[in-house]
């Protein structure tokens, strides 16, 4: 069955360096929680930017709904129904809560539809309402990831991609992280998530991949992924999941 | 009193038109990591349009403005294509841009120099050796007017970038390049376009310069260290740390030039940006590196 996404024998890196991915695969399906793992260097991140045309695709080929995605730019992508908030978050630090939600839209033509979603966000994220005129950037980490995501929401997006967003959170916070990702998925949006922490990202997905050296080794359901052998012996280190 | 009051009314008029030369090489700065050497140059060739402008049509330099500003922004997009967006995306990318501003600012004068010779030149409407006279203390017109317009420019500047949609671009570009770009930003016209914006801020401030300073060609060289003394001070890409520290500096210049004479008036820019770069490299409103 043909995904929402297909990624097909994708090679990439950053400039003219080696390549990162080399050969990856992946068939992303609408309305699915997917959960890409692997060791450090394994090329998920890479994936990501590669898919959003933060970077070059040298070879393969990336297509959403059928159309191909090569040579296309970050804000053509965009437009497209693909939305990314990568590691750092991507915030505007010295904007106000409600000037970074505006730049959310800033792809949206009509101004009045725009702020009608911002204040649509503000209601359904209330600590974005009180705080919406304080700096990004003198949020707290929680607070910081809660925006980046809530962020994507104005577009109303098909695809949304985390890179690791439970990075530098306290477990705490990190529950409220996934619950927003999977109040996203229950409203329909399709979710790519990179997340170092394999346990707890395959426990939050609906299918797992597992990319290594920049291929993809195999991929499934995410609770059998969870239980595969080899993921316990490479990647969680032979611990028995919980 | 008087006194004390008078070198502020000066300082601060003076500041005013610092802000101007200063606000365009910081946008530059700040939106694309350009340290533009030729910025001062550039001041020189818009206050040529002004002079040329007032010599043969008898055009008033501040009715001159928008003039020099547009041809100065034109200049600033061929100057754009053709020198900076090549390597925008380089690492070292600031660091080339220091070397190629130089070398552009050397292009640039000799080009100056050669069609408008190395005489001092000065455009003179009747208000530049005009002054309000408030009891003992006296406003000179020309530089009272030529603060007022910078004000005016730098206002229109900052409701721009604080409201317009194109603004918050500049300012996200600013901020974060990539997450701008991630949300839909043509991050290189916006380079682009401020690159213009900033050199049309220098052909308008080259028109309020023709009438308060005198200047030739070589003259950019003296004001790189005071443009840079006032972006290091406001902190490198912050347009409001660079109006606030124009306004500063110029004050204190003009008392160090009251009490112990013009020549340690300019010592000032120096001096400040040694200090604060020993002190407090990031200035008043830019972060702080990050070690390497």
């Amino acid at each position: 069955m043909s995904g929402l996404l297909e990624v097909s024998n994708v090679v990439a890196g950053y400039g003219d360096g080696p390549a990162i991915l080399d050969g990856a695969n992946l068939s992303v399906q609408p309305g699915k929680v997917h959960c890409i793992i692997g060791p450090n260097g394994a090329g998920k991140s890479t994936l990501l930017k590669t898919i959003v045309g933060m970077l070059k695709i040298r070879q393969g080929s990336v297509t959403f709904k059928g159309e191909s995605l090569k040579g296309k730019r970050p804000d053509q992508i965009l437009r497209r129904g693909i939305c990314f908030v990568p590691q750092e978050r991507a915030l505007f630090p010295k904007m106000t809560v409600r000037e970074n939600l505006r730049m959310g839209g800033f792809s949206l033509a009509d101004k009045s539809k725009l702020e009608k979603r911002i204040d649509e966000i503000e209601e359904r994220f209330p600590i974005l309402g009180e705080r919406r005129d304080q700096h990004a950037g003198t949020m707290s980490g929680g607070q910081q990831q809660t925006l980046a995501m809530a962020r994507t929401l104005i577009l109303k997006p098909e695809i949304v991609m985390l890179d690791e967003p439970s990075l530098g959170l306290a477990p705490k916070i990190v529950k409220e992280v996934f619950s927003i990702m999977r109040l996203m998925a229950d409203e329909g949006i399709t979710i790519l998530l990179v997340e170092q922490n394999a346990l707890m990202g395959l426990k939050h997905a609906d299918w797992g991949v597992v990319l290594d050296l920049g291929r993809t080794l195999f991929e499934g359901p995410a609770a059998e992924v969870l239980t595969d052998p080899r993921i316990q012996e490479l990647y969680l280190g032979g611990k028995k999941a919980a | 009193m008087a006194e004390v009051i008078q070198i502020l009314i000066l300082g601060m008029a003076l500041g005013g038109v610092y802000a101007l030369m200063g606000s365009g090489l910081s946008l530059v700065f700040g939106v694309m990591r350009i340290v533009n050497l030729a910025h001062p140059v550039l001041i020189m060739a818009g206050a040529y349009v002004a002079y040329w402008a007032a010599r043969l049509y008898g055009l008033d330099p501040l009715l001159t403005l928008p003039i020099a500003a547009i041809i100065l922004a034109a200049t600033g997009v061929i100057l754009y294509k053709l020198v900076f967006e090549r390597e925008a995306r380089s690492a070292k990318y600031s660091e080339m841009t220091v070397l190629l501003t130089f070398a552009l600012a050397m292009v640039l004068e000799g080009a100056l120099g050669t069609a408008f010779t190395n005489t001092q030149r000065v455009t003179s409407p009747d208000y530049a050796t005009d002054a309000f006279f408030i009891g003992d203390i006296f406003i000179p017109k020309g530089q009272l007017y030529a603060g007022i317009v910078s004000l005016a420019i730098i206002s229109a500047l900052a409701l721009f970038l604080k409201y317009s949609r194109f603004g918050y671009a500049i300012r996200a570009t600013t901020q974060n390049r990539e997450a701008a770009e991630l949300l839909g930003v043509n991050v290189n016209f916006v380079g682009l376009v401020s690159f213009a914006i900033g050199i049309g801020l220098a052909g308008a401030a080259g028109s309020l310069v023709s009438f308060v300073f005198s200047f030739f060609p070589a003259k950019h060289w003296e004001w790189i260290a005071v443009l840079m003394s006032l972006v290091v001070l406001g902190g490198m890409g912050s347009i409001f740390g660079t109006v606030l520290a124009s306004f500063i500096l110029a004050v204190i210049a003009a008392f160090i030039g009251a009490y112990f004479g013009a020549t340690w008036s300019t010592l000032t820019f120096f001096v400040a940006l040694f200090v604060v770069l020993l002190v407090r490299p990031q200035g008043i409103f830019g972060e702080k590196p990050e070690l390497a």
